[in-house]
């Protein structure tokens, strides 16, 4: 990287700037310049971050599985009827052998490791001639269907509503806010059951629950649409309920603050009109709720797990929680592997964007 | 003030209640889902135990895990947060990095994984388990509370007196976070009792003891009647429980946030 710098800061001095869009000197002094921008920098060490989060939790996964009780073979052996007229021990080994279980520990670790990076996870053991990462990536849409649109509508929309309970007046205000902070504080596992309740009070039927009616076929159809659309609402509902709560606590306190605030009142005495004041307040009470994606976002697609189970919702979620019931060893260390990778590309995302919006972030105070 | 009066009266649900109303065990079985009524103020679960019994015994047990966890989340969160930038240099380094490393790590699916390897769960170990994986965020919190900290005049003071920095840890940083690391001892108890009913209630947590994530699991799964959603009596109450203690525990950490932090007082 340096001898790139050094060139380009050459090839500035020298070469006319005009000419220089054209030539490889100037393309490599703009190269030379993106990477001495502190914008740039501050990004490379983010994702050299991440990339050092997703090895740890890789190596962490992998021994923590590794120290699991119990034999993955007898399981998949007392899940089926093994043929007539075979030993049970000799299968029982031969599978062990087939699946590299009798290796020593760090000899899997590294054969883990290097098939890793290719993402050949090998076949699962359940769902046996299957491979991993197939599995993984089919189960992954169903929860980045639920998680990606929580976080932007409920940011959007908790943000508006919280703005607004700033806004309110006397007694009105403060029921507001407790409101806000007992959606915030809903258990969202719970407040499933509740919103599966509701359903059946109200439309008298089964409800919606999994991934699809039973007997509906997968295909490019409308009707397969809107019977997906059907079971994903009442999960998407439910997280949304929650975080609509935590966005609009916290911009309530921070619109409240900048309401409170001198430029605010200067602006009031000047005889600005209402809304603008409150435009102004809002954009600045926004920024800090930026920062908070973060934090939110790996709450939200922890809780999606968990709401997956709850709905039967095929996502990530529900399939680790059924490969840790198989013991399903490859299985467990995609679908956490997946996890981490969402998660860290998730908030990578976050952190470009809002090195976007903060100019601060860019100039390396960040 | 509210809060705090809900939680009082939660606490003494939860430790004179079960010992005035017995086994929670107790199967009554000509009595199988019964709505409330005025013998069973909740009425009864599909094996004929008494819900309300069932619910004081779990508030009890969660609040037991809460505290367990809190307590030993906020222990390793003072460690890592205030020793670590008060010796600096490499310490420091590497223990910003642990945390903002474990910052990142998702819980819950790393909570599914741990519960399976250890057995025989009980309510210290999941304790335990929680206190290890929830001290990130509270430990970089007391960081930014610390970093400040040590630049007032009296550290200084006592630095340049010749005490050595454990000795300023405790004596001089320490007193004034007092009242800060409350809070996080407040929020992690609350997030810790969450968690745990997350993780009971899809039954990778304990088993055997009655939790308010307990009661929702086995009030979806074992129900004699058709569907689980009939028996309204036996999962309701739990959440209720958990939203009321979760809310009350949250308005605390606010008055708290209000009273030691004079800035917001003028708002």
């Amino acid at each position: 990287m340096n001898g790139v710098t050094d060139s380009s800061k050459e090839s500035e001095n020298s070469a006319p700037p005009v000419e220089e869009n054209h030539s490889l000197g100037g393309l490599l002094s703009k190269f030379g310049s993106v990477l001495t921008n502190s914008y740039v920098r501050f990004l490379a060490r983010k994702a050299g971050f991440y990339l050092v989060v997703v090895f740890l939790s890789m190596v962490l996964v992998f021994f923590i599985i590794e120290s699991m009780p119990g034999d993955p073979v007898a399981v998949m052996l007392a899940s089926g009827n093994p043929p007539p007229g075979v030993d049970i021990n000799v299968l029982a080994d031969k599978m062990r052998d087939y699946f590299g279980l009798d290796k020593p520990i760090l000899d899997r670790f590294f054969f883990f490791l290097g098939n890793f990076f290719t993402w050949n996870l090998g076949p699962s053991y359940h769902f046996y001639p299957v491979q991993v990462s197939t599995i993984v990536l089919y189960y992954l849409p169903y929860t980045l269907s639920l998680a990606i649109p929580v976080l932007f509508v409920s940011f959007f929309v908790g943000n508006y509503v919280g703005a607004r309970a700033a806004y309110m007046k006397g007694r009105l205000n403060e029921a507001g806010y407790f409101a806000l902070v007992f959606c915030n504080q809903l258990p969202p596992f719970w407040l499933g059951l509740v919103v599966v309740f509701t359903y059946v009070l109200l439309f008298h039927g089964i409800p919606p629950i999994g991934g699809v009616t039973l007997g509906v076929i997968p295909s490019l159809s409308i009707s397969y649409f809107v019977d997906l659309l059907a079971h994903w609402i009442l999960p998407f509902l439910t997280l949304l309920i929650v975080y609509v709560g935590a966005w609009a606590t916290g911009m309530r306190s921070m619109v409240t603050h900048e309401m409170d605030s001198g430029y605010v009142r200067y602006g009031e005495q000047l005889g600005f009109k209402k809304s603008k004041l409150m435009s102004y307040a809002q954009r600045n009470a926004i920024l800090p709720q930026f920062t908070g994606l973060n934090m939110v976002f790996n709450g939200i697609v922890g809780q999606t797990l968990v709401i997956e189970i709850v709905f039967g919702w095929p996502g990530l979620g529900l399939l680790l929680y059924n490969a840790v019931f198989n013991y399903d060893y490859p299985l467990i260390f995609g679908c956490f592997m997946v996890i981490i990778i969402i998660i860290v590309a998730g908030n990578f995302l976050i952190d470009v964007l809002y090195g976007f919006l903060d100019p601060r972030m860019r100039t390396g105070y960040g | 003030m509210f809060g705090l009066a809900v939680l009082i009266s939660l606490i003494l649900l939860g430790t004179v209640g079960p010992w005035l109303l017995g086994d929670p065990y107790y199967m009554n079985l000509s009595l199988m889902g019964r709505p409330p009524s005025p013998e069973h103020l909740l009425g009864t679960t599909s094996f004929g135990e008494d819900v309300f019994t069932q619910l004081c015994n779990a508030i009890g047990n969660s609040l037991v895990v809460g505290l367990i966890a809190g307590v030993l989340g906020t222990l390793i969160a003072v460690f890592v947060g205030a020793v670590g930038p008060y010796i600096g240099g490499m310490a420091d380094r590497i223990s910003s990095l642990a945390t903002n490393l474990a910052l990142v790590l998702p819980l819950i699916p790393l909570f599914i994984i741990i519960a399976s390897v250890v057995r025989g769960l009980n309510l210290v170990l999941i304790g335990l388990i929680l206190a290890a994986t929830s001290w990130p965020w509270a430990a970089r919190s007391i960081r930014s509370q610390v970093l400040t900290l040590k630049e007032r005049e009296y550290v200084n003071l006592a630095r340049m007196s010749g005490q050595n920095s454990v000795d300023i840890v405790v004596t001089e940083v320490l007193p004034n976070m007092l009242a800060y690391i409350m809070m996080v001892f407040v929020i992690l108890t609350g997030t810790a009792i969450l968690a745990e009913s997350a993780l009971s209630m899809i039954g990778v947590s304990t088993t055997r003891t009655i939790t308010l994530g307990y009661m929702l699991y086995w009030a979806q799964h074992e129900t004699t009647v058709p569907f689980w959603w009939n028996i309204w009596w036996w999962f309701i109450p739990p959440g209720i429980v958990l939203t009321v203690l979760l809310t009350a525990i949250f308005v605390i950490h606010a008055g708290m946030d209000e009273i030691f932090n004079p800035r917001l007082r003028e708002l």
